[in-house]
């Protein structure tokens, strides 16, 4: 899943560059595996709530190595204690080694101090699944919030982090918001630091 | 002579020690390691700000007892790396160097899809990696 994109087709097998370090999985071989998670885990549950946590567990998982991972390889290795960092490091470094770029906006939700949101215009998990009407809300990504929530838990910033659909006028598939909620020790640690 | 390399979770729970010496009681060493986490967790809590910046990750030389130095690493997920040797002149960047090769092994080990954070790393792969990396510092 790490820089997903094309395959470049090469004529002459001698013209291909040494590999170096940077890994491109092709797009659609992804999408048949995440397809295939999908289907699997949805012969196993009843409803659309045991679906979506199942996915969110998947996710977690593979956000607590993705973390540990980028913590590696990061130069300047610096452990993200305030807010805004760890939130700017999810956006741009994790979404970068993920998707192949950043994600499309980060926001301060305005009801509540603990919400914030990142949104995408179109999930990368997203892009070759369409949601019966029948199943309501339900949104594959699950598995993305799940990701963001195991990078967060695992840098020491609890939260709860869903994901949902937001339709905008003018585009035809609503666009992905993932809302991360933190939880209280978080906000409290905040408020102290930034003394 | 590196005599003891110690991973701990950021519980506070061990999840790899492993000691290269038959000479020393094993048990004195984990001790030792027991110890040096209060040194960390000090350290982390009160931050010098003269110096030191609160997100480094190489905590250096935690506390010298009689016969070994003890030094600290601490990663973004406050997993800690504890490094137990008995050299009398030990450099700066050959520590750096080594805390930077562990790391490397150690995300190598959690990578793994069938290692459950939180519990004891069993990979014998990350046992054989460590190994090496402790046989090559002595030579540099």
């Amino acid at each position: 899943m790490i820089g997903v994109g094309k395959m470049k087709q090469y004529s002459n097998v001698l013209d291909k560059p040494l590999s170096k370090g940077k890994q491109e999985v092709s797009l659609t071989a992804f999408a048949f595996l995440f397809s295939e998670l999908v289907q699997y885990n949805q012969t196993q549950v009843d409803n659309i709530a045991e679906l979506e946590r199942r996915l969110e567990d998947a996710g977690y998982a593979v956000g607590s190595r993705v973390l540990e991972l980028l913590c590696n390889r990061e130069k300047g290795n610096r452990r993200e204690t305030r807010l805004l960092g760890i939130l700017s490091f999810v956006h741009s470094t994790v979404w970068k080694v993920l998707f192949g770029k950043v994600a499309d906006s980060l926001e301060k939700g305005t009801e509540h101090e603990d919400e914030y949101m990142i949104s995408e215009k179109e999930l990368l998990v997203n892009r070759f699944i369409s949601i019966p009407k029948d199943m309501g809300t339900f949104n594959c990504g699950a598995f993305v919030a799940g990701i963001v929530k195991g990078v967060l838990d695992n840098a020491g910033f609890p939260a709860v982090v869903t994901a949902h659909f937001v339709p905008i006028e003018g585009q035809q598939r609503p666009r992905t918001t993932i809302l991360i909620k933190f939880a209280e020790e978080v906000l409290k640690r905040e408020a102290r630091l930034s003394q | 002579m590196i005599v003891c390399v110690a991973v701990v979770g950021h519980q506070n729970n061990p999840l790899y020690i492993q000691s290269f010496t038959e000479a020393d009681d094993a048990l004195k060493l984990h001790h030792i390691v027991h110890c040096s986490l209060d040194v960390i967790e000090e350290r982390v809590n009160n931050p010098k700000k003269s110096g030191t910046t609160l997100n480094e990750a190489f905590l250096g030389l935690l506390y010298p007892t009689v016969n070994y130095k003890v030094y600290g690493y601490l990663t973004n997920t406050k997993v800690k790396f504890i490094l137990v040797t008995t050299d009398l002149d030990v450099r700066d960047t050959d520590v750096r160097s080594f805390f930077r090769k562990f790391h490397a092994a150690y995300v190598d080990a959690v990578s793994n899809p069938f290692h459950v954070p939180g519990k004891k790393i069993t990979s014998r792969t990350f046992a054989q990696t460590v190994s090496n990396i402790v046989g090559s510092y002595g030579l540099n």
